[in-house]
């Protein structure tokens, strides 16, 4: 009877061995063994199908090509073609390998930073600073023996990476200042900012970076004008700001008020207790939901493809606009798919990791 | 000890934004602002306008407004290489142009009333030719548009294409179910796949498009011509310096196409020009570059790295390409074309 | 003291008046230059346009409209479209993300392995792509003319999917449209008017009473009470068309935003104190009473919060139908800025649109979480 509603996390501990468990889950009723049957054809039909279609019956070389659309199986051999398309964008051809590079180091310089070891007041600003310095170097060029290539000849997987770090790295200073803002003591300034994030908030993100490539030149000042992605960067970071704003007061909020005060009147200033004290506590506390707006803002760099940047999912979709592999674009999209799959789902992973070594910390 | 952490934040946060070049000029003197920076912003696409902005297997930019964005680069800065191509869709050229993202649009605008005096843009004299056409799936057999009765017609969003066919649908009393796309490459790969019954559009695009289908014979492009567009190369209002530049170099394209100037005999034929005109065009004798601010030899440098006219055309959308378009109206006044050099005195 | 008190107001007061002067000459200065560049390029500028009538057709609209409606009425269709898609795809993400909820907290191992999956596949890959993805798919079924058909009835082809519609004229639709809200007024509202079950079946019943009276009596002569969709020419005539633009947005926002709708709704159900649960049991309660009286209303309560903070952004991200040719609110704001010249004004409409559509799905989901908690209370 309760089997219905007691939800699983809560039932014992299983005292069989593992099988009896798994033979019990399975088939351990009679509605349960029905589900299973009727619902296991169902994901046996649906897992068979796609390994059929991916892997069994697939077209893996570019010297089968003409075997492509006859068979039932998807056609890879356009990734091989094409891998470089996708991966790189505009970028001229010759340099591409400086892309690569950049791409690693800061992929490299996203995942030290996940490590628990890095995270010191020291370390990660100069890790970060190193990593963005070779990449920017590494990309843009115009020292050396390296060409000049400007952000507009950006593209594929490293645009992708570039925005995403850039628009965390400025949009979590912001998101303290909105945070400190809105639980700001002068009503006005509290008020003001409530009324900024909400706005912001509410409105589309492919709307606000829009506007940031289309509106923005024309509102401000000549001595203000930047490029379009720096624009549509800096927009996105106030978007992201909004959002982790949010996370961030939460997780002020949850502090007690005590720690404040004793600090305060131990006579630290303002700023250090904010700095020192609460904003670490805070940011710990917060981490997996921190880690989960990182997550959505991966996702969402894909938008910019809309307002002609060549990131990945753009460079991909130029694979299937170009003469030849025009019927392929299961494949890509898939490809697509598994590419941003593999960042995101590490990701996530990774804030559910910290989430159960934080629990055990507490525990 | 936050603090600096802080500080080294907003440090990094600095240097990426300093990465992305700090570009854009606001109105003024277009032309100088050009020289100033060494490098000219002309438009791309978001994605591939095939036969005029395309990306290749390299993640290169070819095509016709392509090169006529190099030929420009060379005339006001004397390498093709000035350039820096901003990809850009149908819907956001004319705010990047008045926000100052871009310093032309090259991208086959066609010439309005509207656009022309509400937008704030000057147009150039026409570089090309557009008539608008349809092309409908083969399986149809329609041979007018007429037959095409209650199908679905595909457009780019934003385009003259939109107003023009509605404007004809409804002259012609058709009714017809519209369908407009952002980019070009979901416009193609819905006609390819069949969810269009036709596609409108100006004629060398069409041509492009049934080239590149898996199969150009499924695609048939219907007599009809709906309308006639000149397109034009578009500045901001006020740019008179850039303008004049812009339609000397396309009357110096055209020229030498007259004048049988090749990429290939132009340098034999400075040093030994058969006309005074030829001798001004070349910038043997001084003057033809200095009235617009250039040096004397910017025709000569534009025909030596693109070409002439002609042979932009081939190499691009003619013979020469995987297009195969004919010259049509875009050919040269005595070729039966409708095209023509300015005077050069 | 009252003079400390008194200077550190007038501090205060100070500090936030300075952000205010600040706040203001920074738009008033984003105005002046605005105003300076439009005027120095000769660009028209004003609301004008929004009386002109456009020249371009919509794909798709609610309401009706041609080439010569003016701005504001092509405007609103984008609107209105925008709400349309937005609201199904809210109502289709919340379906499927219950059913994924509970296959997650479900005894058998299949379902809670397939119910992660899903999630994980889903949630891992961007909104646009997925997007992208089932529009391709979609366009890629059969043409018109060798479409799946169910029972000649129903068709499937790269048009949309075209289902056979009861007739209905414009006059009936809003009465029955106005009959249906008072029927979901009434429900809402049911703890407030009193009502018994026995009302809420009386209710449900006039409904279609009505329903069917007006289906039968307020045809035309001579129309058929059904609308049975047949290939003609190049198209299907009668029934009602779904195209694979709308379906595809609605398919891949609803599939996306059910994977963490589900995930919401999971914490909410194991959020649900087990002692409370037990305690129901014990009351004799059976088990959908439990879930019905005891697990959901608690569990509703605990993720409305989340809940309405992924509404508005399902919402918000309908503004993907720019990419695949969907007239949605953001399209057709962006067809008129190209089409009319006007940026600023129309990027203006767009702010407010959005601002005045998830103010009000934010509000009636802070009504519902005000309500319910009052009734915890009590």
């Amino acid at each position: 009877m309760t089997d219905v509603v007691t939800p699983s996390e809560h039932l014992p501990p299983p005292q069989n061995t593992w099988g009896e468990w798994i033979w019990k889950s399975f088939f351990g009723s009679v509605s349960n063994t029905l589900f299973t049957l009727a619902f296991g054809a169902f994901v046996v039909w649906v897992l068979s199908s796609v390994a059929g279609w991916m892997v069994l019956d697939a077209v893996w070389r570019v010297e089968d090509r003409d075997l492509c659309g006859h068979g039932a199986g998807a056609c890879w051999a356009v990734i091989e073609d094409r891998w470089r398309l996708i991966f790189f964008g505009l970028y001229p051809y010759e340099e591409q390998w400086r892309s690569s590079i950049a791409c690693l180091a800061l992929a490299l310089t996203i995942v030290l930073s996940c490590v628990p070891k890095f995270w010191s007041v020291r370390r990660l600003p100069v890790l970060w600073l190193a990593g963005f310095s070779v990449f920017v170097a590494l990309m843009r060029g115009g020292f050396a023996e390296l060409t000049l290539v400007t952000t507009e000849q950006w593209g594929g997987l490293s645009l992708t990476l570039f925005i995403f770090a850039s628009v965390f790295l400025i949009g979590m200073p912001l998101a303290v200042v909105f945070a400190l803002a809105r639980r700001s003591s002068f009503p006005v300034i509290a008020k003001g900012m409530g009324v900024f994030i909400d706005v912001v908030r509410s409105l589309p993100l492919l709307a606000i970076l829009f506007s940031a490539a289309v509106v923005i030149p024309i509102l401000v000042p000549d001595w203000l004008q930047s490029s379009k992605l720096a624009r549509v960067i800096v927009a996105f970071a106030v978007f992201f700001a909004a959002y982790q704003a949010e996370i961030i007061r939460a997780g002020l909020q949850s502090l007690s008020e005590g720690q404040e005060e004793a600090a305060l009147s131990l006579g630290m200033p303002y700023w250090s207790v904010i700095l020192d004290i609460l904003m670490p506590q805070a940011f710990r506390n917060t981490l997996p939901s921190t880690i989960n707006q990182a997550v959505i803002t991966f996702k969402e760099t894909s938008i910019v493809t809309v307002i002609g940047f060549f990131e990945i999912m753009a460079s991909g979709r130029a694979v299937i606009g170009t003469d030849e592999w025009g019927a392929q674009f299961v494949e890509i999209y898939v490809f697509l798919g598994l590419v941003y799959f593999v960042f995101v789902f590490g990701l996530s992973r990774y804030g559910a990791w910290l989430e159960k070594r934080m629990r055990v910390g507490h525990g | 000890m936050m603090k600096s952490k802080l500080a080294a934040l907003a440090a990094v946060a600095g240097l990426s934004l300093g990465a992305a070049l700090p570009a854009a000029a606001q109105s003024g003197d277009t032309l100088t602002t050009i020289q100033e920076r060494g490098s000219l912003l002309c438009t791309g696409h978001n994605g591939s306008y095939l036969g005029f902005a395309e990306v290749d297997d390299e993640g290169a930019w070819q095509g016709f407004d392509i090169e006529f964005c190099r030929a420009l680069a060379t005339a006001i800065l004397g390498s093709p290489d000035a350039l820096q191509i901003v990809p850009i869709s149908w819907a956001q050229r004319f705010p990047a142009i008045q926000s100052g993202d871009i310093d032309v649009i090259i991208k086959v605008t066609g010439w309005t009333q509207s656009r022309d005096t509400e937008l704030g843009l000057q147009y150039s004299r026409p570089y090309f030719i557009g008539p608008f056409y349809v092309m409908s799936q083969t399986e149809l057999g329609a041979s007018s548009i007429a037959d095409l009765e209650g199908g679905v017609f595909c457009v780019n969003a934003g385009t003259t294409v939109e107003r023009v066919l509605a404007d004809y649908m409804e002259a012609n009393s058709i009714d017809y179910e519209p369908l407009s796309f952002e980019s070009a490459e979901e416009l193609r790969s819905a006609l390819y796949a069949g969810r269009c019954d036709a596609i409108a559009g100006f004629g060398p695009f069409l041509a492009s498009t049934r080239v590149n289908a898996p199969d150009p014979e499924a695609l048939t492009i219907i007599g009809d011509v709906i309308q006639l567009e000149p397109e034009g190369i578009v500045v901001r209002e006020g740019d008179d310096a850039l303008l004049d530049v812009i339609n000397w170099m396309v009357s110096a394209l055209l020229m030498a196409e007259q004048e049988g100037i090749t990429q290939a005999n132009v340098d034999e034929i400075r040093a030994n020009p058969p006309s005074p005109s030829i001798e001004r065009l070349l910038g043997v004798s001084p003057g033809v570059g200095e009235r617009l601010g250039l040096s004397d030899d910017w025709a000569y440098n534009v025909i030596r790295t693109v070409g002439n006219y002609g042979e932009i055309y081939d190499r691009t959308v003619g013979e020469g390409s995987r297009y195969q378009l004919p010259r049509g109206l875009n050919n040269l006044w005595n070729n039966g074309g409708l095209l023509y050099p300015l005077v050069l005195d | 003291m009252s003079a400390l008190l008194r200077s550190k107001r007038i501090q205060s007061m100070a500090i936030q008046g300075g952000f205010v002067a600040i706040f203001v000459a920074i738009i008033a200065s984003l105005v002046f230059t605005g105003a300076r560049n439009i005027e120095a390029q000769g660009i028209a500028s004003g609301f004008g346009f929004l009386e002109r009538s456009t020249g371009w057709p919509l794909a798709f609209s609610v309401i009706e409209t041609t080439p010569r409606s003016t701005y504001s009425e092509v405007l609103l269709a984008g609107l209105l479209n925008t709400l349309l898609v937005g609201g199904l795809t809210l109502v289709f993400a919340t379906i499927l993300g219950l059913c994924i909820a509970f296959m997650r907290i479900s005894n058998n191992l299949l379902a809670r392995l397939t119910g992660t999956a899903y999630v994980e596949i889903f949630r891992n890959v961007p909104a646009i792509l997925q997007v992208v993805f089932w529009y391709a798919v979609l366009t890629h079924l059969p043409r018109p003319r060798g479409a799946y058909s169910v029972g000649e009835v129903a068709f499937f082809s790269n048009r949309g999917f075209v289902l056979p519609a009861p007739v209905l004229s414009g006059l009936d639709a809003i009465i029955l449209a106005l009959g249906f809200l008072a029927l979901i007024g009434a429900f809402v509202f049911a703890s407030r008017l009193q009502l018994t079950a026995r009302a809420k079946l009386g209710a449900i019943g006039a409904f279609v009473v009505l329903a069917v009276v007006v289906w039968l009596t307020g045809r035309a002569p001579d129309t058929p009470l059904i609308s049975v969709p047949e290939l003609a020419g190049l198209r299907f005539v009668g029934g009602v068309t779904i195209p694979p633009e709308f379906l595809g947005l609605l398919i891949g926002l609803s599939f996306f935003g059910a994977a963490y709708v589900g995930e919401i709704i999971r914490g909410g159900l194991l959020s649900v104190d087990t002692g409370k649960l037990e305690a129901g049991a014990s009351l004799g309660l059976s088990p959908w009473q439990i879930n019905r009286l005891i697990r959901i209303p608690l569990a509703f309560r605990a993720m409305l919060p989340a809940l309405s903070n992924q509404y508005i952004w399902l919402m918000k991200a309908t503004t993907l139908g720019l990419v695949i040719g969907f007239s949605d609110f953001f399209a057709v704001i962006s067809t008129s800025i190209n089409q009319s010249g006007q940026t600023l004004e129309l990027i203006a409409l767009l702010m407010g649109g959005f601002l005045i559509l998830n103010y009000a799905l934010g509000t009636g989901m802070n009504a519902i979480n005000q309500r319910l908690k009052i009734k915890g209370r009590s």
